[in-house]
């Protein structure tokens, strides 16, 4: 990108516009501005006073950020909704990832393990993988979510507090969710799980649910903070 | 020297008239759009040559105009050309602009206070 779009970027970024619009804005204008700086060569200027004749030709940084601005339907939906971005999306994501894992452990616990009382049991064999994925997407769904609050955030320029709220909120649930596995006392009954959003009866619990939310939270926002003081630094030096 | 800039109040939907009709001709990137408004203009009408991008932006949105990558010349350009809603809104702005034209010319040369702008 031409030196001169990177104020532009930041300022249609910071203003809440997507990244694919601007990236498309900027790609345009640097090929108008290469087409006009080629113009004024051909007219005879030196390569100094025809780069900044096509810019003003081209137009200030204000009026270009104007143009752009003024075109409101390029917002992105975190700037338009970001309840709906930062809160309902990671949540509606996170639930998916959950649906997915415990039917991983009910149809692994169904398969492999059918006269077994719960599906939390020592596993051998092809079984280790299959129960190993549901586990994996119960403990990283969180995670993975979480990294990608912190990259819409990162990308567009956003404030602090949404995915602060989106990554709490993230932590939370996958601190406390709980997975329970039952089968009826009945010959033949049919395996239960289920799960619930809970801190836990003992003070043990409590404190795992805890510790394992503020490792979620740590996680997740750690690279989210490692960029913003990056970027903090960059503006600074 | 550099020519003087339109005065941006006077603008408003002009830039969407000029390039809906422009691009009814041909397909055009954005450069030569804005060249092409220049020399037809007599560089009357001059706004700064990038803020050209987000009406085109805008009109391709709404579905006026398409676009399409082409290389020419071994330099990649975004081409622009008129849709069928282009054409009815280009229909609707021309319709519009030649009234507005016509009252004020009327005005300016001294046309009877109360007569009726069709």
């Amino acid at each position: 990108m031409a030196k001169p779009f990177h104020e532009l970027r930041e300022r249609l970024l910071r203003a809440g516009f997507a990244p694919r619009h601007v990236r498309r804005y900027l790609t345009e204008l640097t090929d108008h501005l290469a087409d006009l700086r080629a113009e004024q060569e051909r007219a005879g200027r030196s390569r100094a006073d025809a780069e900044s004749a096509a810019l003003i030709r081209l137009g200030g940084m204000d009026d270009l950020a104007k143009a752009m601005i003024e075109q409101r339907q390029f917002q992105s939906w975190c700037v338009r909704a970001p309840w709906a971005m930062f809160g309902l999306a990671p949540l509606f994501l996170l639930t998916g990832a959950y649906v997915v894992a415990c039917s991983i452990l009910w149809s692994g616990w169904k398969f492999f393990l059918p006269g077994a009382n719960t599906p939390f049991v020592p596993l051998d064999g092809f079984a280790i993988l299959y129960f190993g994925v549901g586990r994996l997407l119960y403990y990283f769904a969180p995670i993975l979510i979480g990294w990608g609050i912190g990259l819409i955030a990162a990308r567009q320029r956003f404030k602090v507090i949404w995915p602060v709220v989106g990554l709490v909120l993230i932590a939370s649930i996958g601190g406390t969710a709980q997975v329970h596995a039952s089968r009826p006392a009945v010959p033949g009954g049919v395996g239960h799980i289920s799960m619930d959003l809970a801190l836990g009866s003992s003070v043990q619990d409590i404190s795992y649910s805890l510790i394992h939310a503020l490792a979620i939270l740590s996680l997740t926002v750690l690279p989210y903070l490692i960029w913003r003081l990056q970027k903090a630094y960059s503006l600074s030096a | 020297m550099a020519a003087r800039e339109t005065n941006p109040n006077f603008m408003n939907g002009v830039s969407e008239l000029l390039i809906l009709r422009l691009l009814q001709q041909e397909e055009m990137y954005g450069y030569e759009i804005v060249q092409a408004i220049r020399s037809r203009t007599d560089a009357v009408i001059a706004v700064g040559e990038g803020v050209v991008y987000p009406v085109l932006h805008g009109l391709e949105r709404d579905g006026a105009l398409r676009s399409r990558r082409k290389t020419v010349n071994r330099r990649s350009r975004i081409y622009y050309s008129v849709t069928r809603v282009g054409s009815h809104r280009l229909d609707d702005l021309s319709q519009a602009w030649t009234n507005l034209a016509a009252a004020i010319q009327k005005i300016l040369t001294g046309g009877q206070h109360g007569e009726a702008i069709p």
